[in-house]
């Protein structure tokens, strides 16, 4: 029983680990386009990732 | 976008001054009109960042207006943007930008790259938002169950301090980040001396918490050591989902915009006084460049093909999905896509002032006016937040009074479960859905307020058949004449007609060329010889057929010595006369004559059989002979016609009907007959695309489809219904959440969830007007 009082404080520390990971991943853009990936599979483009071109 | 992102330092740097005000880059989002006094206004499009509710826009316009030498803001909650029209000499648009900003909110020139940026910024705000909220409530619903579940006694003072304590711990975040904007846009109206949506919502999270905070450190005190962190983060990421979808929500209703903005390229390849290509932005591009543009590619300005022939999308210009032929020498316009082959054209306008800035400045012009019955709505809500304040301050009273323990969440669960934004939001997002849907098909509605009316047209008034023709003539008859004194024994009619269309050929009339397009080629091939063109008159020239010379003309029947029989023909006439070629004396005699109609549009009959369907009476004025009316009319099916009409008399038809009570519709060219059109309840401009800026009428039909017109009357039917259902089910919802809030039937969570559910109700609502539905042909 006495372990919680140690578990409930890491829990606390964890959740806040999470969110700065969230953040960064949030920062990197990994989130911006979430249909892309699914797409990539149906182009023919092969350097569509490097492309200049605006996507429609 | 929140309003505390742009609350440092108000003022723009040098160098981000100097590139607002350079007249160069200007022209990207600035529109440049005559005031009248020989001088000129700048009208610009500002992107406006912070914005949450239709309150923040009257401020924002009030912050502009002050400003020295600005005639004119006018600001749309919906679609985030301003228009702004100011004096070049008296100010500059650095200034306007700093005066927005001073007050709080974002504002940057609206260049499609822009709107893309922020866009991008404000969905990583909200997903942060959103995932910050919801796992932490995830977690703090951990920590409270124990405190739900356990027996009295099971479990220790000890552990519940510390859960509570956790939960304490877990909802700080929930409080700064995600809570983060009602707390910043209830304090922006309150500095405003103004009730802003937000206030009950900011007042209610912040009395959960502080009570919450005060019971979890000293549990012996007034408060009672009951916490509610659970109801509170599980509020605030409802509340905020629920904003997320609506933000979502909104963003589709005005993409149609922002989609297509999207689509002009930031990179063009411009060509030198070599030929060699060179990748610049598309802003370094100045007018007379020449831009070779690849398949795919969107042109990125106005211009005019020099090399190539290509198929063109111009779908969000007219609605029109099928490809347009262009070859060189004819005009592109921005925005439109090439899909044949690479072509290389000249730059003839740019930025503002294309085509198709045109039409997206005419739409948000038209968004950022509100109409007559949102006024009503907006000034609703002003009261109803005072009520709401005054409700939850006098339950709290009583309550103290039957069962002190429970006043305080009696008042929150009033704070929270009140829904004026279902009321102001309701008729905006759908007037937004629909003239964003509308413009998609090419349909630019300019005064919202025309919605309104078209559902009450009555009578739908045709001005004029060039609304229903389409501009070319078509061969409708074909008479043969009996010469007098045969020339050359008498030539088959079928050789006379390969006369006419050789010297058809040789004639730039436009009468001319519908006779080549509707004659089969001669399969004979002489060539006529000493070719002779009279301005106005017609064509001659000498032919050898066979073993027979003759002279030919074509042209009018004064020309072709046929004017007597030619005045008892109403149509439009051209006469083939021939003469013996050997004789110069000889009378000309009149061996065929044809006859022209006008070529009704292909969808104007189905469209006016449907708009009579929707139970709408049709007429038709006309300046033209009556024969050529009366024909057309029977096409079209519309039984009122009046043929050679003044405008005066056009203007007396549509009073006589106004005053039999009849609500009028007036089709026409939106440039001529403008006092008919603005006589009329709503007027309705076709063919104008090419003359747009002159165009004076409530709503534009860029597409030139008599087609769109049921669309037009049915889409302003749906969205009035759409508005009506909304406002009265926010209505419907306060009218029954509100009394059980104060009855104490209400837990703060379950007036959370009741309140977000029914703003995403009235958003969803209105989205189905976006819905696509298979109307008629052509369209997408």
């Amino acid at each position: 029983m006495d372990i919680l009082f140690l578990l409930i404080p890491l829990s606390i520390v964890l959740v806040f680990l999470i969110i700065v990971v969230f953040a960064w991943a949030l920062k990197s853009g990994q989130f911006d386009d979430i249909e892309r990936e699914g797409e990539r599979m149906l182009r023919t483009d092969p350097d569509e990732l490097d492309s200049s071109q605006p996507r429609r | 976008m929140v309003p505390g992102q742009f609350s440092g330092d108000p003022v723009l740097s040098a160098t981000q001054a100097a590139a607002v005000d350079d007249r160069r880059q200007q022209s990207a989002f600035t529109q440049w009109i005559d005031d009248g006094q020989g001088g000129e206004l700048g009208q610009s499009r500002l992107l406006i960042g912070g914005m949450y509710c239709a309150a923040c826009a009257g401020q924002i316009e009030a912050a502009l207006l002050r400003i020295e030498g600005v005639s004119r803001a006018d600001v749309s909650g919906a679609a985030q943007r301003a228009v702004v029209v100011w004096d070049p000499r008296r100010t500059r648009v650095s200034s306007l930008i700093e005066a927005v900003r001073a007050i709080g909110y974002g504002a940057f020139p609206d260049t499609g790259a822009q709107a893309v940026a922020q866009a991008s910024q404000a969905s990583r705000q909200s997903i942060w938002r959103l995932f910050v909220a919801s796992f932490c409530m995830m977690q703090v619903m951990m920590y409270a169950t124990p405190s739900y579940v356990a027996g009295a006694g099971d479990i220790t003072p000890d552990m519940l301090r510390l859960l509570n304590w956790a939960s304490w711990v877990l909802s700080i975040p929930v409080m700064i980040f995600a809570a983060g904007p009602f707390f910043r846009g209830a304090w922006a109206g309150l500095r405003a001396r103004r009730i802003s949506m937000d206030l009950p919502i900011a007042l209610g999270v912040a009395v959960t918490f502080v009570a919450s905070s005060v019971a979890t450190f000293h549990p012996d005190g007034a408060i009672g050591s009951e916490v509610y962190f659970d109801s509170l983060t599980m509020f605030v990421s409802f509340l905020f989902a629920a904003r997320t979808l609506e933000a979502r929500a909104r963003r589709r209703a005005a993409q149609s915009l922002d989609a297509v903005m999207r689509r002009l390229p930031d990179a063009v390849e411009r060509l030198d006084a070599q030929g060699r290509g060179e990748l610049v932005p598309a802003s370094m591009l100045t007018v007379g460049d020449r831009v070779r543009v690849h398949a795919g590619q969107a042109f990125a300005a106005d211009g005019r093909l020099l090399e190539g022939r290509t198929q063109v999308d111009e779908a969000m210009l007219t609605g029109e999905s099928r490809p347009v032929d262009r070859a060189t020498g004819e005009e592109v316009s921005a925005g439109c896509l090439n899909l044949g082959a690479p072509v290389v054209m000249e730059v003839l306008q740019l930025g503002a002032q294309t085509r198709y800035q045109r039409i997206v400045a005419l739409v948000e012009r038209a968004l950022t006016e509100r109409p007559a019955f949102i006024l009503a709505t907006d000034r609703l809500a002003g009261p109803f937040l005072i009520g709401v304040l005054v409700l939850a301050a006098l339950a709290w009273g009583a309550w103290m009074v039957i069962d002190p323990s429970r006043a305080l969440w009696v008042a929150v669960a009033v704070l929270v479960v009140t829904c004026p934004c279902a009321l102001s939001l309701g008729a905006p997002v759908a007037l937004l859905a629909t003239a964003g849907e509308l413009a998609r098909r090419g349909v630019v509605v300019q005064r919202l307020d025309a919605l309104e009316v078209l559902t009450r047209v009555g009578d739908v008034v045709f001005d004029k058949t060039g609304t229903v023709t389409e501009d070319r003539l078509a061969l409708a008859a074909t008479v043969e004449m009996q010469p007098t004194a045969p020339v050359c024994a008498g030539l088959p009619a079928g050789l006379l007609r390969d006369v006419a269309r050789q010297l058809a050929e040789r004639s730039s009339h436009p009468l001319s060329r519908a006779l080549v397009q509707a004659l089969p080629p001669a399969d004979w091939s002489a060539e006529p010889a000493d070719l002779l063109e009279q301005a106005g008159q017609g064509v001659q020239a000498s032919v050898r057929i066979a073993a027979c010379s003759l002279e030919a003309r074509l042209g009018s029947g004064a020309w072709c010595a046929a004017a007597d029989m030619a005045a008892t023909v109403a149509r439009p006439q051209v006469w083939l006369a021939v003469r013996d070629g050997a004789d110069a004396a000889a009378a000309w005699q009149p061996v065929l004559r044809f006859e022209f109609d006008e070529v009704l549009r292909s969808d104007a009959a189905r469209g006016t059989a449907r708009l009579a369907a929707a139970g709408l009476k049709l007429h038709l004025l006309s300046g033209d002979q009556p024969g050529s009316v009366a024909a057309m009319a029977a096409r079209l099916g519309i039984d009122d016609l009046r043929a050679q009409c003044t405008p005066q008399d056009k203007l007396s038809a549509v009073e006589a009907l106004q005053r039999q009570g009849r609500v009028v519709a007036m089709v026409g060219d939106g440039i001529n007959d403008a006092p008919v059109l603005a006589r009329a309840d709503v007027s309705i401009a076709m063919g104008t695309a090419a003359a747009l800026a002159q165009a004076r009428a409530d709503v534009i039909v860029l597409s030139d489809r008599i087609e769109d017109l049921p669309l037009l009357f049915d889409t302003a039917r749906r969205t009035l219904a759409i508005v009506r259902q909304n406002l009265r089910w926010a209505l419907a919802y306060n009218a029954v959440s509100v009394p059980l809030a104060l009855a104490g039937w209400l837990p703060p969570w379950l007036a959370g969830i009741g309140m977000a559910a029914s703003s995403l109700v009235v958003v969803v609502n209105a989205l189905r007007l976006t819905r696509r539905r298979a109307w008629g042909s052509g369209g997408r």
